[in-house]
């Protein structure tokens, strides 16, 4: 039971940034690396902000605050200097490592003595019995949130138009609007929800370690593919839900093959496998869908 | 939905094999279920002192993190808990990813071992924090200063469920044996990652001493091994000798910076057994093994009832002892005092390529 | 009224490729005409309707809207007046999202694009209305992803999305090319049934001499960034398919093709 739990925390988690991330890649179609640096920097923030006493739960929001900006300076980087996507999020990630560790002072930073998200005066009310799953449902509360936000918001003409630009950026450019500005605005809700799971993931695992954020894009990516090959088909399924579920799903995998005694160090080629074959799979049957047609 | 559920089962299938060729005696029934089940009849076994079983946690591979682990073997053994015999061992290697420590930590925690060993910082911590509500105590190794990690308080008792031992870095003793070696010397350079705060830490301490045995400090903060060689090459041209930390990322690189550093002669310090067997010059330090022995007995304690281990203060081995390397001060024509060599507990005389 | 200024147009300026496409470009256009271009290829036909709207830049020269110089307004902007319609049917919708949501986007162009709902559902009955005059059976079908509609579907509705809000100028860039000869005609009817009732200035490129000839209140032929035929009303009314063609082969026989 503790298992699933685990495992649904760590994915729920995930699944703030796999949002983030579905903006970015499958939006706006922009293979975004910022998040490897917005994921600690959010953790970053939030270290300073609770190990003075801040409230927590401001916490969430100033840290996604500042992922927005990060996400920001590499649409403007993009957009403006005209870099290439990639460059442009190498560069912003690569200077966050500095960012972050100003912000936190320390390249570790426990939050052990600290009230927490999970871990204070008001939460702790909640009947014993409950307890052991006070932080499952905090984690829970904030990623619905976020999903449902993420859904209203892209029924929104700023959403609409936010889908037009990945979609078509001709298109955005004829009805008169700029689709660099609208890039922009992606890139920083995108890096303000991972930013915010930094946040989370910090007052969940009660440290920053200045390293936590490599390899985030890879775990966001495989969450967003996961979830929109699996449920490709399921039209009674929203996407950001589908996403959501991939990355619990992804990190189910990865329990279930740390369970089975795997090593750490074959899990890399045994998750590339099992990527492949659901790429795979999942565009058979789009093949099929077309012969039908 | 057909198709998902072959993509799903397909995947499963992945892991199985993987599994199999793993060679862990897993088994063919692995299921999640089974396999917590299983944990709950071995703690059953050792609430009748029969036998015991701990999961492992280590950060990183690392020739000194598993030198922690056998020691801690070792000193469970030398109390009568031995792997194999009356102890199951779960032992799980985070290869340096928070993400996988956390992984970790609530998959051993799942299991209900008897106890959690952690390895490193991170380790730690996550360990902590996944066992934080359970009754299962967490020991830990290999962390220079656990107050700063929030796992022991400032008069070094513990803060919960939680105790281990500090592999804090004898600095002072290092900084006299340097003088020792090398009377004229004046700057010390030192390579660090700054992400690793156990470097953070042992940086504050020397830059403290240093003035003391009349040296000055030079330090070079990198954040990748790629960045080793660079910070090498812009070191060696202002010191006279280079001194090495526990840093996990500068001793994976300690190749690199052996062989910049003999090709302008200039000697490499290191801080434990495993770096002056590689071709440091000397160290005056830890020897891993030994605090994983200290380590191992603090478990065997705990486990056998003796103690708690919120009741235990954190320990640090308190002597170090000196290693030296021969065919390294020969190939820098540096003569080894004969006070140190009588002193020294372990000489190389020949440098292992390994 | 849109004026075109001594414009200089160079291709890959300063280096070896150097390029002249336009030197000392002149064009005006009256509110109210529909202009049809024809010209082989690399005359500077979709180069002239990119000058335009702003997608390429001038070397020298101006471009004059309704009396304001907008030589250095960005190609976006420019848009608050210009609808566009490109040969390639995908480019003038988003594929990934349905006709209504299409639809709702080109009907709120020249307001702010913000927080409010996307699709108004007052307007629903409205865009169904306006579907049906294109006769091809969209307006049952306003929930169905436009990446799944054909090429002449998907062309009717970009033009009808272009055309949508108040503009003054319609800018066609062979908008029937990629079609079937019949869904061509089609298109081509519907465009003209547009523009006559929404009173558009049109500049339309095409390479089709029948629709130019037929269409439209003016017609210009291009050829090495110069109008070498540039006729108006009765002048035009007088021109057929065989006079153009004509002057397409002298051209030809110049050139040494």
């Amino acid at each position: 039971m503790t298992l699933i739990i685990g495992v649904l925390e760590q994915g729920l988690i995930y699944g703030i940034l796999a949002l983030g991330s579905y903006i970015t890649y499958k939006i706006l179609d922009f293979p975004d690396l910022t998040v490897d640096g917005s994921f600690p920097l959010g953790a970053a923030v939030t270290a300073a902000i609770v190990t003075k006493g801040g409230n927590p739960y401001a916490a969430f929001l100033i840290s996604a605050l500042a992922g927005a900006a990060a996400g920001a300076c590499t649409g403007l980087i993009h957009v403006k200097c005209k870099v290439r996507d990639l460059l442009a999020g190498i560069i912003v990630m690569t200077g966050l490592y500095t960012v972050n560790y100003r912000i936190a002072g320390m390249a570790n930073v426990p939050l052990f003595g600290s009230e927490t998200a999970f871990d204070n005066e008001w939460i702790n009310q909640i009947p014993q019995g409950l307890a052991s799953y006070k932080t499952l449902m905090v984690i829970a509360v904030v990623a619905v949130m976020v999903k449902v936000l993420l859904d209203l918001y892209l029924k929104t003409k700023s959403g609409m138009l936010l889908r037009a630009t990945g979609d078509n950026e001709r298109l955005v450019t004829t009805l008169a609007k700029d689709s660099g500005t609208m890039k922009i605005i992606g890139l920083a809700i995108s890096n303000g929800l991972v930013a915010l799971g930094g946040s989370v993931m910090c007052q969940q695992q009660r440290f920053f370690e200045l390293g936590m954020g490599t390899g985030t894009v890879v775990i966001c990516l495989a969450s967003v593919i996961i979830g929109t090959s699996v449920f490709k088909n399921a039209r009674w399924m929203k996407a950001t839900t589908a996403v959501v579920i991939g990355s619990v799903f992804y990190r189910a995998c990865v329990a279930l093959a740390m369970n089975l005694g795997l090593e750490t160090t074959d899990m890399k080629l045994i998750m590339a496998v099992l990527f492949l074959i659901i790429l795979i799979v999942t565009a058979d049957r789009k093949k099929k869908v077309r012969n039908h047609a | 939905m057909k198709k998902n559920m072959i993509a799903i089962l397909m995947a499963a299938a992945v892991l199985m094999t993987g599994c199999a060729s793993s060679g862990s005696g897993a088994g063919e029934d692995t299921s999640a279920q089974s396999e917590a089940s299983s944990a709950e009849e071995t703690s059953a076994e050792a609430a009748d002192g029969a036998s015991y079983t701990i999961g492992i946690s280590q950060f990183a591979i690392h020739g000194s993190l598993d030198n922690c682990r056998e020691g801690f073997l070792q000193g469970l053994a030398e109390e009568g808990i031995v792997e194999g015999e009356n102890l199951t061992v779960d032992y799980k290697n985070a290869e340096s990813s928070t993400e996988y420590a956390n992984q970790i930590a609530s998959d051993l925690v799942s299991g209900s071992p008897d106890m959690i060993c952690a390895i490193a910082t991170p380790s730690a911590q996550s360990c902590y924090n996944a066992a934080m509500n359970t009754d299962i105590p967490v020991i830990y190794t290999a962390i220079t200063d656990p107050v700063a990690a929030q796992l022991a308080n400032e008069d070094g008792s513990s803060v919960g469920n939680i105790t281990g031992t500090s592999d804090k870095l004898p600095v002072e003793k290092q900084l006299e044996m340097i003088r020792e070696l090398l009377p004229e010397a004046e700057t010390i350079g030192i390579i660090y990652t700054t992400s690793e705060a156990n470097s953070e830490s042992a940086i504050a301490e020397y830059e403290a001493a240093v003035e003391k045995y009349g040296f000055t400090l030079e330090t070079v903060g990198i954040s990748t091994i790629s960045e080793v060689s660079l910070a090498a090459d812009t070191l060696l041209a202002k010191v006279d000798c280079l001194n090495n930390l526990t840093d996990n990322t500068v001793v994976q690189a300690l190749p690199t910076i052996l062989d910049k550093a003999n090709a302008q002669g200039i000697p490499v310090f290191g801080s434990e057994i495993e770096q002056v067997r590689k071709g440091c010059l000397a160290a005056e330090g830890l020897d891993y093994v030994a605090l994983g022995v200290t380590t191992g007995k603090m478990a065997a304690q705990i486990l056998k009832g003796e103690a708690e281990a919120s009741q235990l203060p954190y320990e640090s081995i308190a002597d170090s002892g000196l290693y030296l390397n021969t065919a390294v001060a020969e190939n820098l024509g540096i003569t080894i005092p004969e006070s140190a060599q009588e002193r020294a507990i372990e000489t190389f005389a020949e440098i292992s390529a390994e | 009224m849109l004026e075109l200024k001594h414009i200089d147009k160079y291709y890959n300026p300063g280096t070896i490729n150097e390029m002249c496409l336009f030197r000392d470009f002149n064009l005006s256009i009256r509110d109210g005409e529909f202009v049809s271009v024809v010209g082989s290829n690399g005359s500077g036909k979709t180069s002239l309707l990119n000058i335009i709207c702003g997608s390429i830049d001038v070397e020298n020269g101006q471009i004059i809207m309704d009396g304001k110089d907008i030589t250095g307004m960005k190609e976006f902007s420019r848009h608050q007046k210009i609808g566009r319609v490109f040969q390639n049917p995908a480019a003038g919708t988003s594929p990934g999202m349905t006709i209504l949501e299409n639809l709702s986007l080109a009907d709120n162009k020249g307001k702010h694009y913000l927080l409010s709902r996307g699709v108004n559902d007052k307007r629903i009955s409205y865009y169904r209305e306006e579907l049906s005059r294109l006769r091809l059976g969209l307006e049952d079908k306003l929930d169905v992803k436009v990446g799944s509609l054909s090429g002449g579907q998907r062309q009717a509705l970009a033009l009808l999305m272009s055309t949508m809000t108040p503009i003054e100028f319609l800018i066609l860039d062979e908008h029937t090319a990629a079609l079937d000869p019949k869904t061509a005609e089609t298109i081509m009817e519907l465009t003209d049934e547009i523009v006559r009732e929404k009173r558009l200035t049109t500049i339309m490129v095409t390479h089709n001499l029948r629709y130019a000839v037929e269409y439209g209140s003016r017609l210009l032929m291009m050829h090495e960034g110069e109008c070498i035929i540039d006729a108006a009303g009765e002048e035009k009314a007088a021109l057929n398919v065989d006079d153009i063609l004509g002057r397409f082969n002298e051209i030809s026989i110049a050139c040494g093709n």
